[in-house]
């Protein structure tokens, strides 16, 4: 791995963890679970940089694909994570899953259906129907992705993911 | 905690002193309420009240509705059994409340707190202390250029995200406070974010103005809910999860259509 890319994984780390830090502060987390929020965000992000960097998914399907390995890896983090820090694996695990939410794809998706709605002629509709379309389908299936791939650990990890308040 | 003797055997192994099966169900009924208000998913809900009722002697059958926890408690012994519906409270998403409720769970299961004492401290628990909203204002909108950063923003249009962020989350906490209907606020909040964002363009301080633009509202995207819609889905809670996924996409709706309010206004075009 060359050294500007070390440091652009560096760099999308630590800014994954202040944005989940940030977003976690909305659904007031324990006060110890912010840095295991930050930690687990930046690895989760990280990993979903490299995997797009690399380019081993093709097309569209690179977001969801790599977002729902990201999400494993947060997944299994989180889980680990929360007999340590005494809470649930929910209270590290969204807060981290935050920075990957397609929010950006979510809102073109509406975007794209008010300009149909509003220029109904067949050459600006069909140009907007398809971005409303892969706007849509690629926030639907990276939130899929995302939480099926984060709740596996969960579900895999029962005994830890229900005992770590106790 | 209490460390008077128990009253009554609930199981072969834990002894603990219960209420009539009244107060049990209304005391479970709306803990599961608070739980579901502040963020937790069905499973969780399911496992922390089966969790409480059976170390009280019950068996506990929960139907988890978008705004309303039904759930009938059935005594082991007597087969006795009741039901209540109560209203699930409109509080914020709260993990540390959440936490703690868990933690409660595992205390009444491990026996070291009794019926009256598991009351007295969920009343404590929910009685949740006022949030420094100057800090968490810092937090989000310094979140928010992270964000722009990620997207590929430069320093200006990071700057730029920040303090439009502030000010749209400054006007979410004055309309909320004053109770204003959350997707009113949403559209107004995404549309001053987004005029405010857009002076990158006017005045062409970033390199990345586009980007500054739909980022600035990203604050507002319902993440949570979002997220939990689809963990309830895979839980087969398909009502719930319906409605959570619902409400998470009109609020979806309702920033798009603000960011369009904004830019319309601002003569700029999403694509």
């Amino acid at each position: 791995m060359d050294a500007s890319l070390t440091l652009q994984l560096l760099q999308d780390g630590f800014f994954a963890a202040v944005a989940a830090v940030g977003f976690a502060a909305i659904s007031r987390p324990p006060r110890q679970a912010y840095i295991w929020c930050a930690l687990i965000a930046a690895a989760g992000h990280s990993t979903r940089f490299l995997l797009q960097h690399q380019e081993i998914f093709p097309g569209l399907s690179g977001i969801v694909a790599a977002t729902t390995l990201a999400s494993l890896v947060v997944g299994i983090l989180a889980v680990l994570c929360s007999p340590i820090a005494r809470m649930p694996a929910e209270t590290c695990l969204y807060p981290a899953l935050l920075p990957m939410i397609p929010g950006m794809y979510a809102y073109r998706c509406f975007g794209a259906l008010a300009v149909c709605v509003l220029h109904p002629a067949q050459a600006t509709y069909d140009k907007y129907f398809y971005l409303f379309a892969s706007n849509g389908m690629v926030c639907l299936f990276t939130l899929l992705g995302m939480v099926l791939a984060a709740s596996v650990p969960i579900f895999l990890f029962k005994k830890i993911s229900f005992t770590a308040t106790r | 905690m209490n460390s008077s003797s128990p009253a009554t055997t609930c199981t072969p192994t834990i002894l603990c002193e219960r209420a009539g099966i009244n107060d049990t169900t209304r005391f479970l009924a709306e803990y599961s309420a608070y739980l579901l208000g502040c963020g937790a998913t069905t499973m969780r809900l399911e496992m922390n009240v089966n969790r409480m009722a059976r170390v009280w002697g019950y068996e506990a059958d929960l139907f988890t509705l978008p705004r309303h926890i039904h759930l009938t408690l059935r005594d082991i012994a007597s087969q006795e059994t009741n039901t209540v519906t109560v209203s699930v409270p409109p509080v914020p998403i709260n993990f540390a409340v959440n936490t703690r409720l868990s933690n409660l769970s595992w205390k009444v299961a491990d026996g070291k707190v009794d019926f009256s004492d598991a009351v007295a401290l969920y009343r404590r628990i929910i009685r949740v202390p006022k949030q420094n909203d100057i800090l968490l204002m810092l937090a989000v909108a310094a979140a928010n250029a992270a964000f722009c950063r990620l997207f590929g923003g430069d320093i200006a249009a990071m700057l730029i995200v920040a303090v439009s962020t502030f000010c749209g989350y400054f006007l979410k906490l004055t309309m909320l406070c004053h109770h204003i209907d959350v997707r009113l606020t949403v559209i107004a909040c995404a549309a001053v974010s987004s005029i405010l964002a857009a002076g990158d363009y006017l005045f062409a301080i970033s390199g990345t103005p586009a980007l500054a633009v739909g980022t600035s509202i990203l604050y507002l995207v319902p993440g949570i809910p979002f997220i939990n819609s689809f963990s309830d889905l895979f839980n087969r809670h398909y009502i719930c999860a319906f409605s959570r996924f619902l409400d998470a996409v009109i609020l979806t709706g309702c920033l798009s259509l603000g960011l369009c309010i904004g830019m319309a206004l601002m003569k700029i075009s999403m694509f």
